[in-house]
């Protein structure tokens, strides 16, 4: 039972990356990127592929997805610097579908639809292969502290004000002489690079990618657990992740309950549970379980 | 924050209290097994077939005193046909439910998927996949594969239709790797030279197929053949009958359903498609028909539910000569029960018990085949059957039997 929920908790790590970048992109600055996938798959088909095939160390191949992600992510926010909500997210809805195409029929170099397989994992010798799985949990809470310390900090710092402004109304901001455009930039940059680490981290942790995996629905999760955990408010976002998770795997334990149910109504049962959660939680907190503060100027 | 318990959430605290030691309790004396099949997503017309057979398989033993003296328990997962969940529900199968074994996995990149934690967890699987990476990847010799590797489907199809008198072919595949891994085997039989066209792949969910469909006919091939899913063929075929194409169309029987008919109506009549079919002369597909409550017909049925039942029975066999649960002992006993001559043939599990209970080296011959593995663990010689359509039913044109 322990290894099940120190995996679990592992996901949810990836989840609260991503979760953390949506929430700087959307939750905070008002872009909408549902192209998640794409930037999760360009991540993990990074480091995937330099260390598998191009044998570099993690140590620069995870950097590079990074890199990688926030070159993307800010060359998507430069093409479509004049749209906005709903056109941005056709956008960045068609660059995750690009993406995974890409990665699906371009198979001299990824092994395309028979998945690439990747021998390397972080610290992989130092580790006794039985502690292994709460070693990589430690290892992306790192990661996760750092996303959220970064976050944090924007939030605070007097650009998060900025950013908010944008959210709410970018024409004020840019007639108060905030620079609307560069921040966009820089923000969808950033989390298309938080983006690129989760995938990486992904991808060294199953140690078997492929583009079945970077469907639409992975950024539906994220959205979820945003909206769930309450837009705008990162340590929010760690629980929405953390409560995502737990409504996703928690309903397969119906069928060990439940025995008797047959298995193909059961897989039903569990996903109409998955949207009945979703829709209660909702009802019950509509701006999230932790949902963002009143910005006050009074209080410090 | 206070934490204030009221009497619904002490019942709710209570109930929940009650309930998860069950599930902790139930792993002590039993023998568990996880099946791991593709209820929703690309996989869902086939997932429930096998998911009963396996149940069917563990009812009967279960009622029968069950294996070592245990009872086995089936936990059952849906996969979606999608690696990211099925590596979660594998997860859960082998941390919390301590299964031995993950049986009934379909699509390769699941198979595969999951491959790792199985290794790691010295994890046996049974799976109905395709792609020739399985068995490379398989270090420990713990997976099992009950369906033929896709190149020999290419093959089998390419020398039924060479046998059929035709010559020139155009060809494109939906783009995974069981269909191009069949275009490759096919390829092989006909030769490059009965080829019209480069092949080509296509992806799946198009809105339309224009451009592939003309590419693809442009040169007027006397055949053209498709390996694809019932989805994307669907949209294909409409696409090739629009353009007026006459030659024959060739595909996998995975294509050709009843979904497929039904969308298709009469248009669909003179389509050929192959297909691995299971053993219908061999006494264990008989018996399959009747646990399954179905009529014997000449078409072809539920494929992958003759290989659930098959991997099920291979697997408890399998425990039962081993005398344990480990994953190791396990694999090393599926050669034992299923392979090599001079042996007992068995049709089914209670046969099988039987035999092995008196001392005798059993050989299990399946519903969906004859069952031995190569040193591999991929499985050998399944019957080959090419069907044509017409008046909307399936008519077998030739049979390849091994």
């Amino acid at each position: 039972m322990s290894a099940y929920l120190v995996s679990m908790a592992t996901y949810a790590g990836f989840f609260m990356i991503l979760a953390l970048a949506l929430n700087l992109q959307w939750g905070l600055t008002g872009m909408v990127n549902f192209g998640i996938a794409g930037f999760y798959a360009l991540g993990a088909y990074t480091s995937g592929l330099l260390s598998a095939k191009a044998g570099w160390p993690l140590g620069l191949s995870i950097p590079m997805a990074i890199a990688a992600g926030f070159a993307a992510g800010g060359l998507v926010a430069l093409l479509s610097m004049r749209l906005r909500e709903d056109f941005l997210a056709i956008v960045t809805l068609g660059v995750g579908e690009v993406i995974r195409l890409i990665v699906l029929n371009e198979d001299q170099i990824t092994e395309g639809p028979r998945g690439l397989r990747i021998e390397a994992q972080p610290f992989q010798s130092l580790v006794e292969p039985e502690n292994y799985p709460l070693f990589y949990l430690c290892f992306v809470a790192v990661f996760v502290a750092i996303t959220y310390w970064i976050c944090e900090r924007i939030r605070k710092a007097p650009m998060g004000r900025t950013l908010r402004a944008i959210r709410e109304d970018d024409v004020v901001a840019g007639v108060l002489g905030k620079n609307v455009f560069r921040h966009r930039v820089q923000i969808f940059a950033i989390g298309g690079g938080f983006m690129g680490l989760a995938g990486a981290l992904y991808a060294h942790y199953t140690q078997n990618i492929s583009p079945e995996v970077f469907m639409p629905t992975v950024a539906m999760f994220i959205w979820m657990s945003v909206i769930v955990g309450g837009a705008g408010n990162n340590r929010g976002l760690l629980i929405g992740a953390g409560t995502v998770i737990m409504f996703l795997e928690g309903t397969r334990f119906i069928g060990d309950i439940l025995p008797w149910l047959d298995a193909e109504i059961m897989s039903s049962v569990r996903i109409i549970t998955i949207g009945l959660l979703l829709i209660v939680t909702l009802r019950l907190r509509p701006r999230g379980l932790l949902p963002e503060p009143k910005f006050s100027y009074t209080k410090r | 924050m206070t934490f204030h318990m009221n009497r619904r959430s002490f019942l709710a605290a209570g109930t929940a209290a009650l309930i998860v030691p069950s599930i902790l309790r139930a792993q002590e004396s039993e023998i568990t097994i996880g099946s791991l099949t593709p209820n929703t997503g690309g996989g869902a017309p086939f997932g429930p077939n096998i998911t009963a057979s396996h149940k069917r398989v563990v009812d009967a033993v279960n009622a029968a005193g069950g294996i070592l003296g245990r009872q086995v328990r089936l936990y059952q997962e849906n996969s979606e046909t999608n690696p990211e969940t099925a590596v979660r529900a594998a997860d859960k199968l082998i941390n919390v439910n301590g299964v031995c074994a993950i049986v009934g996995t379909f699509s390769s990149s699941v198979t595969l998927g999951v491959m790792p934690k199985c290794q790691a967890a010295n994890v046996v699987q049974m799976c109905t996949s395709s792609s020739s990476d399985i068995p490379v990847s398989d270090e420990k010799g713990l997976v099992f594969n009950f369906q033929p590797l896709s190149p020999i489907w290419g093959r089998a199809i390419g020398e039924l239709v060479k046998a059929r008198g035709l010559e020139s072919f155009g060809l494109m595949a939906l783009n995974n790797d069981f269909t191009r891994s069949m275009m490759d085997g096919f390829i092989e039989v006909v030769g490059q030279e009965a080829l019209v066209n480069e092949p080509f792949y296509y992806n799946a969910q198009q809105s339309s197929y224009r451009s592939e469909v003309t590419q693809l006919i442009e040169k007027n091939p006397q055949a053209v053949f498709v390996p694809s899913y019932i989805t994307d063929f669907t949209a294909v075929y409409k696409e090739l009958y629009r353009q007026g194409y006459e030659g024959t169309v060739i595909t996998t029987s995975l294509s050709t359903g009843q979904q497929f008919k039904d969308a298709i109506g009469d248009a669909a009549d003179g389509i050929v498609h192959g297909f691995p079919v299971p053993a219908i002369n061999s006494p264990a597909y008989k018996e399959y028909l009747k646990e399954a409550g179905l009529e014997e017909t000449n078409s072809v049925q539920h494929p992958f539910g003759t290989a659930g039942r098959d991997q099920l029975t291979t697997l408890l066999l399998a425990i039962e000569k081993a005398g344990s649960t480990a994953g190791s002992d396990i694999a090393k006993a599926v050669w034992e029960v299923t392979t090599g001559e001079g042996k007992t043939t068995v049709y089914n599990l209670a046969e099988g018990l039987a035999a092995l209970r008196e001392g005798k080296e059993i050989n299990y011959s399946g519903a969906s085949g004859s069952i031995e593995f190569d040193e591999e663990g991929m499985v050998l010689g399944r019957d080959f059957q090419l069907s044509e359509i017409r008046d909307g039913e399936d008519v077998v044109i030739e049979r390849l039997e091994y």
